[in-house]
């Protein structure tokens, strides 16, 4: 028999044999071991690129920096502003220009250095220079100068009044030590933070695709916290997959449900479940006022009277959408319901702004939605909205365009109508600033430009008190459910699913986890 | 000689036309890097820095002579090095997609085969509806059903990740079952088909009708048989074992195993044109590859592939 009929049988046996043996499984894979220990495991759906505080694009991932980072102030779990690394909320001078900070003094770096005001200014020199490329510079703008009046004294100015830069503070900033930028570079900040932060959490390791872990600061300046010794996020962004993990034990807590599935699993047995309005996440119709048939003030207020909030809040979002017509969450303390009422489900109102506009007989128009679903999967709420409108003879051409492709069309002025759900850090101006008003990114979204409105959002930054900032906010609302320049939903609550041996876990109004004073 | 130079020109030219399409989107990395609030002048400096605002033919040939030299480039978004990431991806990749493979082989073969000699019967019914089955059901719902019933039900393997060999046979096999048995019952069923109708063709061929008649022994007239109905299995199996790499797309993300593919995920929806361009540019070689191995292995079995190059 020929040598090479005889390497060929012995090629196939032993591939077969080999193949056949590795399918015979071990006595050990039996029980997969569940998460042990001190270790915390939190399941989030989006892929982070970045820890750097000063770059936090996903609020979903700002669990990373929040981990590592802190600032002068933090918003808590109910988005009320209180002090953080500063030992009490600033003192304003009368024209609101000039904040003044006193630091606490026994804070300290993950490195083992004294946090002092030079920190503190260093921190926002760096951020507010535009060759460092911050994300969010922009938002800070209005900070004109910062100095250290002593070790434990900072103060900030602001070239005109600009209350709403402290609520953005935990979000998009975190104080790091004079030099670190120089010294360690930003891929360091972006990737393998160790030491350069004051939060309880110091960086261990960054596996792409699946997981970033943290092992607990010792050092930490609140004693006693955090009460585990190892933090590990995990990408999963597959819901089926995520939620199968809480189930066997792999994930301790999980974000973002899908709403099906967080009314199933919240009653199932050593799970536990949680919800909470938040105060930024709405979902909303960008609308481009100068597209028709959107050009139409009376054609965008049918279609804002057309929109069944409730039943794309009870239905699609099984209860974590709460319906608005304008941009204010209705559990917020700004929110209108006066203006609230001026647009909301009512279709022989919705008929007889049709017959008002230029448009009387219905018209067609493309509206732009996203593929992958952030926070929440925006599809199904597009197609309930398509055949409302098809009741008024209004044709809606649904467009489905992945984020980046999306949020272009948007900030470029080129889509028609857009539905997003649009995160903010919970405060009462972001969302209004950055969508209708002028030279902001979003302002095209709409191309909207009221001066009456622009002079109100001018009086609101300049005040403190929160009776009166309500009447303004009332007002503006009251503006634009008048205008309808853009159109709103609702707004999402936040959702999380955690296990048993999970606890002081409360959902964030945030929606970023907070996992400080969470105990295994 | 003339099959690798066949081979480079393939490559070459798929590099090319990676590079227009992912040029030709309108989505730009820096708005993904930089964020929503990013003004006009930040994205051009950062177009400026990464030269995506030279011509993109300069754009390739820089790309394709770093490429020749091993460079792969860095990730615009994470500012990692692509070869760095592709090294730490590829094995996972490729241990899932190898078991899958090899599942897929032995037992579309085996099947394919034992349908193809007993026609007519009750096993070559029940293989038609097994296959007809295996080449409907998706891959990423099979992956669900085996996460909830597997994984969630009977606690048996976990529901998702990957662990190294460094880390024990048991917990490897324990990461990789579940996603590689996924991604191999389409083609379990794709192969069986194949070598059934490829070996009974053979089987009413003229010459073993002769070595029937001659008397020949029934395994060794199978074994010669079998020799050649496998060109047209082997061709597939190659074709198969790129798709594959396709197909784990879909089954990393399902099982969250840092592979590759999730790589790839990540790339696309992060605009990271530079980690695109390498995942797919090695996607390309290794479908490259599989197909030159399939034609030498052919011409090793048939004498007259061999004779005829």
């Amino acid at each position: 028999m020929p040598m090479n009929h005889l390497n060929r049988r012995q090629i196939l046996t032993v591939a077969t044999g080999a193949t056949a043996s590795s399918l015979v499984l071990p006595s050990s894979l039996l029980h997969a071991q569940p998460n042990e220990g001190k270790t915390l495991t939190v399941a989030l759906p989006s892929n982070p690129i970045t820890i750097d505080p000063i770059n936090q694009l996903n609020h979903d991932a700002m669990i990373l920096g929040q981990t590592v980072f802190e600032n002068l102030v933090e918003n808590d779990l109910n988005g009320v502003l209180r002090p953080q690394l500063a030992k009490a909320l600033p003192t304003i001078s009368a024209d609101k220009k000039v904040y003044t900070f006193e630091l606490r003094d026994d804070v300290t770096f993950q490195n083992g250095g004294k946090l002092t005001a030079e920190d503190v200014k260093y921190s926002f020199d760096y951020l507010l220079d535009p060759a460092h490329k911050a994300a969010r510079r922009s938002i800070f703008t209005p900070i004109s100068g910062v100095k250290a009046l002593s070790d434990t004294k900072v103060e900030v100015t602001l070239s005109e009044p600009y209350g709403p830069w402290l609520y953005f503070l935990t979000k998009y900033m975190g104080i790091f030590p004079v030099g670190s930028r120089e010294k360690h570079g930003d891929q360091y900040f972006r990737s393998s933070p160790v030491g350069v932060g004051t939060g309880y959490g110091v960086f261990e390791e960054w596996k792409p695709n699946d997981h970033i872990s943290f092992r607990k600061n010792s050092n930490y300046w609140q004693k006693g916290l955090p009460h585990w010794d190892r933090l590990v996020v995990r990408m999963i962004p597959e819901d089926a997959t995520r939620t199968s993990y809480l189930l066997t034990g792999k994930a301790d807590i999980i974000s973002a449900p899908p709403p099906r599935e967080f009314t199933r699993m919240k009653t199932m047995q050593g799970i536990t479940g949680g919800s909470r309005p938040t105060l930024g996440g709405c979902l909303i119709l960008y609308t481009n006022n100068l597209k028709p048939p959107l050009d139409d003030v009376n054609f965008r207020k049918a279609i804002a009277c057309a929109i069944d909030r409730k039943t794309i809040g009870e239905k699609i979002y099984y209860g974590l959408l709460d319906p608005a017509s304008v941009p204010a969450p209705p559990r917020g303390w700004w929110f209108n319901p006066d203006a609230d009422k001026e647009l909301t489900y009512n279709m022989d109102r919705a008929r007889e702004y049709l017959a008002k506009s230029k448009y009387p007989k219905g018209a067609e128009f493309d509206l732009s939605i996203q593929a992958e679903p952030y926070l929440l999967d925006t599809k199904d709420a597009a197609i309930v909205f398509q055949s409302e409108l098809a009741k008024l003879g209004i044709k809606v051409n649904l467009k489905v365009y992945e984020f980046s492709v999306l949020i272009q069309q948007v900030i470029h002025g080129e889509h028609s109508m857009a539905m997003q759900m649009f995160m903010s850090p919970g405060e009462a101006s972001y969302l209004i600033q950055n969508c209708l008003t002028p030279g902001r990114v979003l302002s095209k979204s709409s191309n909207y430009n009221n001066p009456e409105l622009n002079g109100l959002l001018q009086q609101a930054f300049a005040e403190t008190e929160q009776a009166k900032l309500k009447e303004i906010y009332g007002k503006i609302q009251m503006i634009i459910a008048r205008d309808a320049p853009s159109l709103y939903i609702g707004f999402v609550q936040a959702s999380n699913l955690w296990r048993e041996r999970v606890k002081n876990f409360k959902v964030n109004q945030g929606l970023t986890i907070r996992v400080r004073d969470v105990a295994v | 000689m003339g099959r690798v130079l066949s081979s480079i020109g393939t490559l070459l030219f798929v590099g090319l036309a990676l590079f227009l399409l992912t040029r030709a989107g309108s989505g730009s990395p820096a708005r993904i890097v930089l964020g929503i609030d990013a003004t006009a002048q930040q994205i051009a400096e950062f177009d400026h820095q990464h030269g995506l605002d030279r011509p993109v033919l300069e754009q390739y040939a820089v790309w394709i002579t770093d490429l020749a030299h091993g460079d792969f480039g860095r990730s615009f978004v994470t500012g990692r090095d692509v070869a760095g990431e592709i090294v730490e991806a590829l094995p996972i990749t490729l241990a899932i997609v190898l078991l899958a493979f090899a599942i897929a082989v032995v037992f579309g073969l085996a099947i394919g085969v034992r349908a193809a000699l007993h026609p007519g019967g009750m096993f070559e019914r029940l293989t038609r509806l097994g296959t007809v089955a295996g080449l409907s059901i998706p891959a990423f719902w099979l992956g669900i059903l085996l996460i909830r019933f597997v994984a969630v039900g009977l606690r048996w393997l976990p529901p998702g990740g990957y662990a190294p060999l460094s880390a024990g046979w048991g917990a490897h096999l324990q990461t990789t079952l579940m996603p590689a048995v996924s991604l191999s019952i389409y083609y379990i069923a794709v192969l069986a088909r194949m070598t059934q109708a490829s070996l009974a063709d053979t089987l009413d061929s003229d010459y073993v009708r002769t070595a029937r008649a001659l008397g020949l022994a029934r395994p060794r007239i199978v074994a010669y048989a079998l020799i050649n109905a496998l060109p047209p299995v082997i061709n597939l199996a190659a074709l198969s074992f790129g798709y594959m790499f396709g197909w784990a797309l879909i089954i990393e993300q399902v099982f969250n195993v840092p592979g590759l593919s999730r790589a790839l995920m990540n790339a696309i929806s992060q605009r990271d044109f530079m980690l695109l361009q390498g995942i797919v540019f090695l996607f390309t070689l290794i479908f490259t590859a599989a197909n030159l191995c399939a034609d030498l292995i052919n011409r090793y079995l048939d004498p007259r592939q061999r004779a005829a190059a």
